[in-house]
């Protein structure tokens, strides 16, 4: 509640004329959670010319459990990029922890760091915790190659941004082993895919 | 619980695009435009559930746009479809696989659907009818998404049939996903550790506060305590895996550091058939059991076994298991205590969390021994539950206790013995690597009787190792 209050504040303060107001619906919407409708909201406001409607709308597909989509979205050309709105990073995390990039997601949980309220950084310091458990150790072969794998899937399928997620991520879990692996062929990937605008 | 949390994850609420648009009081095709703009892009990209909320608004805003109309109507038509996903996925959450399954078929009637395969897939392999789950698993599959989820199972399906070596495989690649991981590579362990062909060896060192009660029907006792040393070996054969035909053979030997005569050695064999497989089956079973005690031929003892479980869903199942064995006790001092021994418990068991369980049982037995005045009538209740302690260790805790009343007057302890039992037993057990356990128990029993020298207080701590391997 106390998200979407702050999403409602944020759609009023940086919603231009007619955009605004369908920024505007799509926040009330959101609160009321009722997903589906506010992200029609969020996509025509994006299509009237408001851009901050991305962000908000990349939120409303974590919430609407279409983790790779929201990812994608906060990956794409135009997302506000991280750092600049706590609660959207946080969201931006959801979405790559429930994407299965958990080390994406924790790199950006430790961004949020104390910019935000107790509320978000309990939220924040759970999450982290639960990814922290789960990369335990060394990570094994066969999970940095599930992640080489889905990259270049998802690269076959014209899905370019999240595939260079998938392919970071791999690199990610890589460095974390002793003997790096993967991550040479996460690099030649990555080096093919090329850099993405909204990529970190 | 897996199959719980993916039903949970594929869940999604929606708009209902069959339901009744309402006119917006001041029309507004310009805007109306925008929506079915957004429309199309969401149905383009498969999201039909925001699809259909941008349709409607765009209708509410045009009533006349035809075009926003006819693809309201497909997605309503297609909800029929979504529909019988969204029963399938009810009826499973509330452990009516059947109807579930009827269900998940209607979706992929309509369309292929690799998610209603996968759910599907699991329900059949839950119902324990692995042929029909695993061509579902292998469609759901050839989904990235579903990949890992359904090399679970489908290892899970090896596993049952006796394929270690695949189900290793598959439960291993399914780890590669960090949420299925710590579940996938357990039952890889379980894995390496069954087969058709599976052996296993325990090497253990056991205190006895009381050995002279081994065998327990000695009634001329010292009350002393002797330590000894322990080797079992057991190897099963099960061609078809869980459900079909099994011979086992078992062969124990037992030195006691100071009371030689009661040395243990011997065996036996068993062979029997099972039928169904996981939370529900039936097994028959055909048994011998030959031992030697100071060297000397002591009991030959052939037994029938059945037994039945019941799956109640959730993790809950109900069994029942019976055995009569006629025990021959070869001493001439001890053929009185020959005769046919009956058992039966009922039992209701349930996973209370994931690697914790719990057992509450009652068990009943009759031992008609050639001598009435040595035979007794005996029952009573039994708890168990086993918990978790870390990743690879789990601490079980069994109670129980038991009324035996012996069937004759015995002349030469000038009574009607009665006595009652209370058993505890603890046991921990750490995995030390992909065969190997370490197995440390506690038994205890304090023995009550109307007789004061069939009183007594037992303590058994063991300490021992086990191999256990799937050859094939």
């Amino acid at each position: 509640m106390i998200r979407a209050a702050a999403l409602l504040a944020l759609g009023i303060a940086t919603g231009s004329a007619g955009a605004g107001e369908h920024l505007l619906a799509g926040a009330r919407l959101f609160r009321a959670e009722r997903w589906a409708e506010a992200l029609v909201e969020f996509r025509v406001a994006e299509r009237l010319g408001d851009s901050a409607a991305r962000g908000y709308a990349a939120a409303t597909l974590v919430k609407l459990e279409r983790p790779e989509q929201a990812v994608e979205e906060f990956e794409a050309r135009g997302a506000p990029p991280p750092g600049r709105d706590p609660l959207l990073d946080y969201y931006r995390a959801v979405a790559c922890h429930d994407a299965r990039l958990y080390v994406r997601a924790d790199r950006l949980l430790a961004g949020i760091g104390a910019r935000t309220g107790p509320g978000i950084a309990r939220l924040v310091a759970d999450a982290r915790a639960e990814i922290a458990a789960m990369l335990r150790g060394e990570p094994r072969r066969d999970a940095v190659e599930w992640y080489v794998a889905r990259c270049e899937d998802l690269d076959r399928a014209g899905r370019r941004v999240l595939a260079r997620a998938f392919c970071d991520e791999a690199r990610g879990l890589g460095e974390r082993r002793a003997d790096r692996y993967g991550v040479r062929e996460a690099d030649a990937i990555l080096a093919k895919l090329g850099p993405m605008a909204g990529a970190r | 619980m897996i199959a719980a949390s993916l039903a949970i994850a594929l869940a999604l609420g929606a708009p209902d695009p069959c339901a009744p648009v309402e006119v917006a009081r001041a029309p507004d095709p310009g805007a109306a435009e925008s929506y079915r703009a957004v429309g199309d892009a969401e149905r383009a990209a498969g999201s039909h559930d925001t699809a259909a909320a941008a349709y409607r608004a765009a209708l509410a805003l045009d009533p006349a746009d035809a075009r926003s109309r006819a693809a309201l109507a497909l997605l309503c038509a297609e909800e029929a479809r979504d529909g019988a996903f969204e029963r399938g996925l009810r009826r499973m959450q509330a452990g009516d696989r059947r109807a579930a399954i009827v269900a998940f078929d209607e979706a992929r009637a309509a369309r292929a659907d690799r998610s209603a395969a996968l759910l599907e897939g699991i329900c059949f392999y839950e119902l324990g009818e692995d042929e029909r789950a695993r061509p579902l698993l292998s469609e759901a599959e050839a989904d990235p998404a579903h990949r890992n989820a359904a090399r679970l199972f489908l290892g899970l399906v090896a596993l049952r049939a006796g394929r270690s070596a695949d189900a290793t495989a598959l439960l291993e690649a399914a780890a590669a996903d960090h949420r299925l991981g710590p579940a996938a590579l357990d039952l890889a362990r379980l894995a390496r550790r069954d087969g058709r062909v599976v052996v296993s060896v325990l090497l253990d060192a056991t205190f006895d506060s009381n050995v002279d009660l081994t065998p327990d029907r000695t009634a001329d006792l010292t009350r002393e305590g002797d330590a000894s040393g322990g080797a079992t070996v057991l190897l099963r054969v099960a061609p078809w895996g869980d459900s079909g035909p099994f011979v086992r053979g078992t062969a124990v030997l037992r030195n006691q550091a100071r009371y030689d005569a009661l040395d243990l050695g011997g065996g036996g064999v068993a062979a029997g058939w099972q039928a169904g497989r996981g939370g529900g089956y039936l097994l028959g079973e055909a048994s011998w059991d030959y031992r030697e005690l100071g060297g000397a031929p002591y009991l030959s003892a052939p037994r029938l076994l059945g037994a039945a479980r019941l799956d109640g869903g959730h993790g809950r199942s109900v069994g029942v298991a019976y055995f009569a064995r006629w025990e021959s006790f070869l001493p001439a001092s001890a053929t009185a205590y020959s005769g046919l021994r009956h058992f039966a418990e009922a039992d209701v068991t349930a996973e209370l969390a994931p690697r914790t369980s719990g057992t509450l049982a009652w068990h009943g037995g009759h031992d008609a021994t050639r001598d009435a005045a040595l035979g007794w009538w005996e029952q009573g209740p039994r708890a168990l539950l086993w918990l978790p302690l870390g990743r690879d260790a789990r601490v079980g805790f069994e109670l129980a206790y038991t009324w035996r009343t012996y069937s004759a007057f015995d002349a030469a302890l000038g009574a009607s013995r009665q006595d009652r039992f209370a058993d505890l037993s603890t046991v921990l057990e750490q995995e030390l690597g992909e065969r190997w356990t370490l197995r440390a128990a506690l038994g205890a029993r304090k023995a009550f009787s109307n007789v004061p020298d069939f009183a007594y207080t037992r303590f058994v701590p063991m300490i021992g190792i086990a191999y256990t391997a799937g050859i094939l």
